[in-house]
Formats: structure tokens, sequence, C-alpha cells
């Protein structure tokens, strides 16, 4: 039998081939029919937000700063309560990161301001003296492409039943909506909204008068996204 | 399925599967063995595939272009 | 047709040869560049502020792996695919034109998926899943050279003469059927610009979401390790050691068996990333389990490669692409040993996240994975070019330089990554935390310099590695029959 197989490259590929997804099968594929669910409080990201999601992807942020407190004293401690699988509900893809050169972020909404994040990413070391972080100072004139980020909105709330515009339970028992513009138009107009609220909180002088033009400056999105991991 | 939750069908199915790769594991040990023991087949004669690699060297194994009955006339030549 | 004798027709062969010369030189030079940010950051601004929103550690960091594992490892792969596959199978590429064109194309169309990858990276488009950034319509790219990688392999099994299939060839076979079904799993995602009609066409969102999207990436993440910088090696190194010590096989045997055991059990271990987190618990453990089993398959393969040079170790001595080998199935032993330590989970609890995974990686990578493919290229290059080897002084220097280069890399790693593990999880006698992050980056400051000497090091072996294969193009021609076995060299 074995010696049969052996002698047929086609089906001794095959049964290569069925070794191999063995694991795979086992894994990965029954788990999917069991869809994460969002725990209570989970919302979807804005336009803004995903859009600086997208910056924080782009930039590989991901390479030094993880996205997942794991159950032990010391990381709860440090960083908030440890991760919940429904956490992750609406974040594609993951970023859970496998290194930290820099902090965990998973819940730096709670503990940073948009005061400290404008101040931090101009000069890290400025911040936090002996900080190896680069500055991205150019986050600050490059202008973020909110079209892309409301195309993605748009995109898992048709594909993926994303609950944009819909009652989504908070923990005191109330509900709140995720606005989501149905035109790439509109999505603009509710994104240069929430920037607006941010650079509110900036000191940046060039950053405000973009904004007030009707720009939203890259650091303006990344901004928002920091603030909405909670 | 079978009256079986998914969790118990994914269970009793990684069971199944992974009991017949360890026989079938088995199996392949014994199978390498016992050939060449009874000398059906010499597999270290393979081995002479890496050392006489030259496209003029003797063949290690001749590629028959009918390998039905060539493969147990072969067998039991060999 | 005059009637010439038939010959091994080494061109695509060729081809990769200087491709992995290429991105081996990139990839590395960027790697070095990443360990001297780490050790001093101003180093993120040396091209001046406007370059350094493309030259700062953030995006440089996936061209490094990606130009590592993809440029010069799969350069080294494929090389190594259009050396060995003729020879084992002993049938030329020049006797089929088809197989010639497929060979060609592959190689051009890789060529310039790599350099769209290099391009596209800089100019930050990335999907942010390790080893996989890059996005959608590159993804395709990566599809169509490895379906011609497929095709090529096919045909040639196909019109081979040599009626089994020797031992590499399984390998080669192995990584390509894993790879293919790894990497399209794990790339599905929707182009958000074909459902919404807006924004970037680059763009798309994945199809998984949060835990299972982690389950996929590093179901894909562990294994393209797996079956990228393990399987088709362990498969050249299966040709290249008993051919150029002319030594059968320890056991021909043992191979098959690894080889079987390592198909099973490698998958099974990517949960071991994703330990404490929030994968069902089960599916931990299995990673866990799995990973330390996986130690049997490696070391039947890696002891199967020393116990081929018994009675023959003067050898090492004096020839070195048999050190380089030697070497290289140690660092092998070695890495494979120190990942399920890893893997355990109390340990893991500690090695998460820090610096110790990425010495693991790396002596995996500079230790196993350069140092065989540097090996085959040393033994492939006189047999392409009919020529010796330009010079075995610059080979041993080199040899030493790496070695000493790697060892300061792991070591100054392991000790960084446990000073890291520590100082984050320390307490005062109240129980607070005893240290504020920072103070685990300033304690990592020498270790990071220790690091770029080791990288510097490698580095600086591989560049005399580039110059002697070069070197060796115009060096002194030799006869088939020299190449019979050990590589001729001048001293």
């Amino acid at each position: 039998m074995f010696h049969w197989l052996e002698k047929r490259p086609f089906f001794f590929g095959v049964g290569i081939f069925i070794v191999i997804s063995f694991a795979g099968l086992v894994m990965i594929v029954p788990h999917f029919v069991e869809q994460a669910r969002p725990v209570v409080g989970t919302k979807p990201y804005t336009t803004l937000e995903l859009t600086g999601r997208q910056l924080y992807i782009s930039n590989n942020c991901v390479a030094c700063h993880s996205q997942l407190i794991r159950p032990f004293k010391n990381e709860t401690d440090r960083y908030g309560s440890y991760s919940l699988s429904g956490e992750y509900a609406y974040d594609r893809p993951f970023l859970w990161g496998s290194k930290r050169t820099g902090p965990d972020l998973m819940r730096v909404g709670n503990y940073r301001t948009t005061d400290w994040h404008e101040n931090h990413m101009m000069d890290p070391a400025a911040v936090v003296p002996g900080s190896i972080m680069p500055a991205y100072p150019w986050m600050f004139t490059n202008t973020a492409d909110v079209d892309t980020g409301w195309a993605e909105a748009e995109t898992v709330r048709v594909v993926f039943n994303v609950p944009y515009n819909k009652d989504i339970p908070l923990m005191d028992g109330s509900v709140v909506q995720v606005p989501l513009a149905s035109t790439v138009e509109g999505g603009r107009a509710e994104a240069l909204i929430e920037a607006q609220a941010v650079a509110a909180e900036m000191k940046n002088q060039d950053v405000k008068d973009a904004v007030a033009a009707g720009k939203i400056p890259e650091i303006v999105a990344l901004i928002a996204y920091l603030n909405a991991l909670k | 399925m079978f009256g079986l939750t998914l969790g118990e069908f994914q269970a009793y199915g990684y069971f199944a599967l992974t009991t017949f790769a360890v026989v079938m594991l088995y199996g392949y040990i014994y199978h390498l063995y016992s050939s060449e023991k009874k000398g059906t087949k010499d597999y270290e004669k393979y081995s002479n595939m890496a050392l006489h690699d030259e496209i003029t060297d003797e063949l290690v194994e001749k590629k028959e272009e009918d390998s039905k009955t060539e493969d147990s006339k072969q067998d039991r030549e060999t | 047709m005059e009637n010439r004798p038939l010959e091994y027709d080494y061109t695509v062969a060729k081809m990769f040869l200087f491709t992995t010369m290429l991105f081996g030189f990139i990839g590395m030079l960027l790697g070095v560049v990443l360990a001297l940010q780490m050790a001093w950051p101003e180093f993120n601004t040396i091209l001046g502020d406007t370059m350094a929103e493309y030259i700062n550690f953030s995006r440089i960091r996936p061209i490094h792996t990606s130009g590592v594992i993809f440029g010069f490892t799969l350069s080294g792969i494929f090389a190594g695919w259009y050396y060995i596959g003729q020879r084992v199978l002993k049938v030329s590429m020049a006797e089929s034109k088809f197989l010639m064109i497929v060979g060609k194309l592959h190689f051009w169309i890789y060529f310039l998926a790599i350099l769209l990858a290099v391009v596209s990276l800089f100019a930050g488009y990335s999907q942010s899943n390790e080893y996989s950034e890059l996005e959608w319509p590159l993804d395709i790219v990566v599809v169509v050279f490895w379906v011609l990688w497929g095709l090529s392999i096919a045909g040639l099994v196909g019109i081979r003469r040599e009626k089994a299939l020797y031992i590499s060839i399984w390998y080669f076979m192995a990584a390509f059927l894993a790879v293919a079904m790894l990497f399209i799993m794990n790339n599905i995602v929707i182009p958000t610009y074909f459902v919404s009609g807006a924004g970037s066409i680059m763009h798309g969102v994945s199809a998984y979401a949060g835990t299972n999207g982690a389950m996929v990436q590093w179901w894909f993440g562990h294994n393209a390790v797996g079956f990228v910088l393990t399987v088709p090696l362990v498969g050249m190194i299966y040709y290249f050691l008993p051919k150029e010590s002319g030594q059968a096989i320890y056991s021909y045997k043992l191979s098959l068996l690894s080889f079987w055991a390592l198909m099973f059990v490698y998958v099974w271990a990517g949960g071991h990333h994703l330990l404490y987190s929030t994968v069902p618990d089960w599916m931990q453990t299995m990673g866990s389990i799995f990973s330390v089993i996986l130690i049997l398959p490696s070391w039947g393969s890696a002891i199967n490669m020393l116990l081929t040079m018994k009675g023959e170790w003067k050898q090492v001595a004096s020839n070195p692409v048999i050190k380089f080998m030697v070497l290289s199935s140690t660092f092998y032993m070695f890495a494979t040993i120190e990942g399920p330590i890893q893997a355990i989970k109390s340990v893991n609890a500690i090695a998460h996240f820090t610096e110790w995974i990425v010495g693991h990686v790396h002596d995996g990578a500079l230790g196993w994975v350069g140092f065989i493919i540097m090996a085959a290229l040393y033994h492939m290059a006189p047999r392409i070019f009919k020529r010796e080897i330009y010079s075995k002084a610059l080979m041993n220097t080199q040899f030493w330089m790496q070695t000493l280069g790697v060892i300061l890399y792991f070591t100054s790693m392991w000790i960084a990554g446990i000073t890291q593990g520590m100082m984050w999880r320390a307490a005062d006698e109240f129980g607070n935390l005893a240290y504020s992050f920072i103070d685990s980056v300033d304690a990592l400051h020498v270790y990071y310099i220790i690091r770029a000497v080791g990288g510097i090091l490698y580095l600086a072996g591989f560049i005399i590695f580039i110059y002697n294969i070069i070197k060796t193009m115009s060096a002194r021609p030799v006869e088939e029959r020299d190449l019979q076995n050990a590589t001729p060299m001048a001293a």
C-alpha cells in the first residue's frame, strides 16, 4: 500500500495534502461556525476611527505594540482588564501583535489623552525620556484617506452585517448607535465633525487650520482611533 | 449531525483521525523494516539517487511505461 | 539536432542564485538598520526628516522580514529546486521547451512580485498580518508565481527517468502544497473598492475578525515558517550534505519517517503563538503539546544529517561547505529544542512579547536557514559556472565571522528577553508593579548594541560570500570529473 503510493506522484501529493490539512480541518474550520459575538458595550469603529486604524496598520504599529492583555496580575495592573474574545468582534484584521518593544495599547484610550498623543507622536522621547520610538511628524501634515476608511466601514456593513445605524446595548442598559452615512460624501462630512472634536483638544496650529479648511491630517484620525481603544 | 453537537463531533472526529494516523505511521515503520528484511524492497538504496545523479549515471530504479504490471514484477524481483 | 550529449540545464537555477544574493543583501542590510534603530533611535532620521516617513523602524520592519523570508530564502529554495530537481529525477530542463519557459516565467514573475512588494511596503501598503503584509493585488501575483512553481514541479516529475522520488522532492512537494493552502486561506479579503465604490483600490478588509483572524493568521504564520524556512531546506540538506561528503544518508528510512511525522505534527503547533490569548483553551493546549512533540521529527532529520558524517568527521575540518552544513544542522537542532521550550505555557508567560522570541527566530534564520542556503550556493556555483570556488580562505573567514555574529545575536536577545519578561512581572513588597515600562526599555540598551554588532558581523560575512561567488564566475575552470563530490576550491 505504501509502496503503491510512493510510486504515484499525484496520489502521493494528495496524501501529503491530506496529512497537512488535517490540523486545519480539526482546529480552524469548525470554529468558524460559532462566529465571534461582540460583548456588551463593544461598538463598531466610526469612519474616522477606521481611517486611523488603517494608518495604525499601514505604519505597522503592530510591530512594537500588542493589543492583547493576558490574564496575569502584572498585565491587568499595567494595562487594564484582560482581553475578551468578543471585544475583537469588529477587528479586521486582529492587531494582537507578537512583540512588545513598547507597551500594550488595547485600552490606551482609558489612560492617555488627545493632548498626550499629540505631544508623544511629535517627539516620543520628550514625553517619555529614554523612549526608542520613532517620531511621526509627517502625520501632522499628511492628509488622511477618509474615503478608504468609509469604504471599509460600508464594506463590513454590507458583507459582514456589522451593526452600523443600529441599537448597540451598553453595560448600563442604555443603547447607542454608531452612524454610518450611505454615501462617501456623507462619510467625509461625518468624519470631519469627529475630527473637529479631536482637533479642538489639540494645540498644533497647522492641524487646527487644516481641519478648519475641511482637511483631516493623519494624526487626527490616528488619535481618534487610539482614543477609541478602551 | 448524527445527534451530536458540533463540539462532540469535532472531538470524536479528532480522536478517530488521530488514531488512524498513528496506526498508519506504525504500519509504515513496520512496512519499511519488514520489506527490507524480507528482501522485497530496500529503501536504503534510494540514497544513491543523490550520490549518482549525473544524467549519464545508471538509474536506481527505471521508470516503466506500464507501471501496473511492472510494479508487481519488480517487487518480486528485488 | 546535432549529436550533443545531454546535460543538465542550470539557466533558471542561476537566475535564482543571483536573486538569493541580491535579496539576501537587502534583507540583511535592513535588519542591521533595524537593529541600529533600536539601539540608537537617531537612526530613524538618518536620511533626514523627509525620508524618515519611509525608513523609520515600523515601515522597514515588514520589508526586512518579507525580504529575508520571501526574497532570500525563497530564492535559495527555488535555486535549489531547479538544481536538485533535475539531478535526482535524472532529467534535464533542456529536454522540455515548455518547462524551460515555465521556469523562466516563474523567475520573472517572482522577481516582479518581490520588487512590487518592496515598493508597496515602503509606500505603506500593508495589512499588518505578520509575514503576510501584502495587499490583495500583490497576493494575486504571488499566487501566479507559486502556481508556476507547482507546474514546474509537476512537469519535471512527470518526465522523470528515475521511478522513485528522492526524499528532497518529497519535501519540495510538501512545501508547495502547504504554502499554497496557507497563503490563500490567510489572505482572503474583500476588496473594499468593489463593494463600496470608493477609496483606494489596493485596500481589502480581512474575511476573519478578531480571534478567528488570529487563529488563521498564526496557523499561517507558524507554518509559513515551517514550510518555507524548514521543510524545503531540510529537503535541500538531504541532497547537498550526502552529495558534498560522498556519504549516503545515514538512514533513508528515518528520513521518510521524519517526513511524515513532520507533515502531521507541524501544522498543529501554530497555537503556541496564542497562549493565554482569547482563543479556546483546548487549542492553546494542543498547540503547546504538539510543539513539544515536534522535537521528535525535527531531531530525527537533524540527527540523521549529523550521523551521515559518521566516520568522515575529518571532512568538517577540511571542507568549509561541510562545515557550513554541519553547523546549520546543529542550529536546526538548537532552534527546534528552543522553540518547544518557549511553547510550554509557563515559559511562554515570560517569553511571549519579548526579545527572546526574536532571538529564537534568528538562531533559526541566521544559523539554520542562512547557513544551509549559503552552503547550497557554494555547492551549486562551481557546477553552474564550471569553475572552482574563488577562495577557500574567504569561506573560512566568512564562516567564523558569521558564527560569531549568530552567537552574539542570540545570547544578547536571550538575556534581553528574559530581563524584559522578569521586569514586566516584578512586584515590590506591597504587590505593586516594581518597574514602569520604560525601565524595561532602558535596561535593554546594551543588549541592543551587542545584537547590532552580531548583525553587522553576519552582514559583513554575507558580503564576503557575495564577493566570493561573483569572483567564482571568473575563477579557474574545472573538469566535469572534479565536480563529483567535494566542491573544488582555490586556497
